[in-house]
């Protein structure tokens, strides 16, 4: 039966895809309007933030385990994927693969250890886990290069710098759009409705019939391919590993920001929170140099958000614009007298 | 046929013993109350058959089938449902979405499918229209009244289309009119084939309600059998009065 909320359904759909269109549009234009490398870079560290946000929040926002230790999980992406060319010879992006799926493999026991405890007992297991690996890299000399850092070649030598920066801004674009495609998926399946059950009460969701552990173990893996990815694409990039940034409490800290920042329950909540806070970090670099300044202001917006936007950004804008609409009709209490009416409908299941 | 039962079934925490060997056997297709005074056990008791705590020692089994220590998840899906002390919902979600939660799906392709599936969605809302809260479906779970949430949690359980029904104090905090449909609604689906096991303070409602009666004290039964040999039973009398 077609009728008005239908329409106006369908209008929101269509609205909703000129969106999309014009913002994808505006992303893949960004290298030709960027007026200097610098800008573009500036660009790909955002891109990259936004990846990696996106897949945490596969993690943090559909089950709320609040990992920080997704900075062990990108350090072996970017370390694997320096170290199986440098090492093994294999193609940078061969390596780039394999490394994701050896990340995604390793997340399994190590999903299956962490994931066993919720709450602050899981925060803490996460960030030990980047704190050992951390350890491990910078003793490692031999290996990993240690703290003098790890060189990995570029994959594209003949190109000139700004090339190269336009090329791994639309790589990083891919990978954003794959990782969004992904949360899209799960956000709609049985998997994802089941996932967000365990976010709102594990005990009722596993009483009925989710299989909660199984569940979460899946999306972390997934979850942990996608960090990978993105870490690994950022040593191509990049070409220089150092431990004390790749595996770092703080890239972990950061993830929950952007994503918290944004809105973990929205497809776009850990896009924006990493093009905001992204800029911001550049800004704060930019402005006061090397100073820890940036930290102090990322200490605070995460106090401010988590204090008056704990759904973030974008249910907090659209919140606003709601009390601007004609108000829905109020949610109807059952009165007593309307009690024995309903019921006497019967059976009818 | 053989419904949920147990054999010395024990669980302690530190040195309170709160199911103490316990043996017990539930009627199949009958409506079964467990009653005791508070502290006796029979919540712990409910958490160790349904997966939720992993008993000490004994054994619980559902259909002649060994359920004990099975994960939560295992339980559910071999017909057994339960509800909580305090009614649980998932907050967030809106009430079509918290009944959609209980949908089995079996295999990697059914878990990846849309969850809005049209038959289900039909289910759904074929539950909440006999609870009466079917213009109810799109709020967020949150926003709903204490009875509602008891109705929506009942929904649920009735969503994964269990066997056996476990509730927990169906009738805690609910007002006479609702306590009035929760009962006409335990018997009509009694009628339907369904066994409950009720666990219950409320005495007018268990003793109305019920046709077998459990009866803890100190983690283990001290008596059962029907509403009218419990009433009477002094055994019973001196568990709850003391005297």
């Amino acid at each position: 039966m077609p009728s008005g909320s239908e329409a106006t359904r369908r209008a929101g759909g269509v609205l909703r895809l000129a969106a999309l269109l014009a913002g994808a549009g505006l992303l893949l234009s960004f290298p030709a309007l960027a007026p200097n490398p610098y800008i573009l870079s500036a660009g790909i560290t955002v891109l990259n933030y936004a990846v990696l946000s996106t897949a945490w929040s596969l993690v943090g926002g559909f089950t709320g385990y609040i990992s920080l230790g997704h900075g062990a999980l990108l350090g072996l992406g970017a370390y694997g994927t320096g170290l199986l060319i440098t090492k093994a010879g294999l193609p940078s992006f061969v390596a780039l693969a394999a490394a994701a799926a050896i990340v995604a493999l390793l997340a399994v026991p190590v999903g299956f250890a962490a994931l066993r405890v919720r709450g602050a007992s899981f925060v803490i297991v996460s960030i030990a886990l980047v704190l050992i690996l951390l350890l491990v890299f910078q003793s490692w000399a031999s290996f990993t290069g240690g703290s003098r850092g790890l060189v990995v070649p570029r994959p594209f030598p003949d190109l000139t710098r700004p090339e190269h920066h336009r090329v791994f801004f639309f790589l990083f674009a891919g990978l954003l759009a794959a990782a969004l495609a992904t949360w899209w998926a799960i956000d709609r399946s049985r998997f994802g409705l089941g996932l967000r059950a365990i976010r709102e009460d594990e005990d009722k969701a596993q009483a009925l019939g989710t299989p909660t552990f199984a569940f979460k173990l899946a999306v972390f893996v997934v979850s942990a391919a996608f960090t990978a990815l993105g870490g690994g694409l950022y040593a191509l990039w990049f070409g220089d590993l150092d431990p004390v940034f790749q595996f770092s409490v703080l890239t972990g800290a950061y993830m929950v920001l952007m994503a918290l920042l944004g809105g973990v329950r929205h497809l776009f909540g850990p896009l924006l929170g990493a093009l905001i806070v992204g800029w911001a970090l550049e800004w704060f670099k930019l402005q006061y140099g090397d100073t820890p300044l940036h930290l102090v202001a990322t200490g605070l917006l995460l106090g401010v958000v988590v204090m008056f936007m704990p759904d973030g950004v974008i249910p907090a804008l659209s919140g606003l614009l709601a009390r601007f609409r004609p108000g829905e009709a109020s949610i109807r209490e059952v009165t007593a007298a309307e009690l024995p009416a309903s019921q006497a409908r019967g059976p009818r299941a | 046929m053989r419904s949920l039962e147990t054999v010395e079934l024990t669980k302690s925490f530190g040195g309170v013993t709160a199911v103490d060997a316990a043996t017990v056997a539930f009627q199949d297709g009958k409506v079964n109350a467990l009653i005791g005074p508070n502290g006796s056990g029979k919540t712990t008791f409910f958490n160790c058959v349904t997966g939720m705590i992993r008993p000490d020692s004994g054994r619980a089994s559902y259909r002649g089938q060994d359920i004990t220590g099975k994960a939560p998840h295992r339980i559910t899906r071999a017909g057994i449902g339960r509800s909580f002390q305090l009614c649980r919902v998932f907050p967030r979600m809106t009430v079509l979405d918290n009944l959609l939660v209980a949908v089995r799906a079996g295999g990697l392709k059914a878990q990846l499918t849309s969850a809005r599936d049209r038959a289900e969605i039909a289910r759904a809302r074929g539950w909440l229209e006999r609870m009466g809260i079917d213009h109810l479906e799109r709020a967020e779970a949150r926003n709903l009244s204490w009875g509602q949430q008891k109705l929506l949690e009942l929904a649920g359980v009735m969503m994964g289309d269990p066997e056996t029904i476990l509730l927990d104090e169906p009738a805690g905090g609910v007002n006479p009119a609702l306590l009035e449909r929760i009962a006409g609604l335990v018997r009509q689906l009694n009628q339907e084939g369904r066994t409950f096991v009720i666990v219950e303070h409320n005495m007018d409602l268990v003793m109305g309600l019920s046709d077998h009666i459990v009866v803890f004290d100190r983690g283990r039964p001290i008596a059962e059998g029907p509403p009218s040999a419990i009433k009477s039973d002094p055994r019973v009398l001196e568990a709850y009065l003391g005297v």
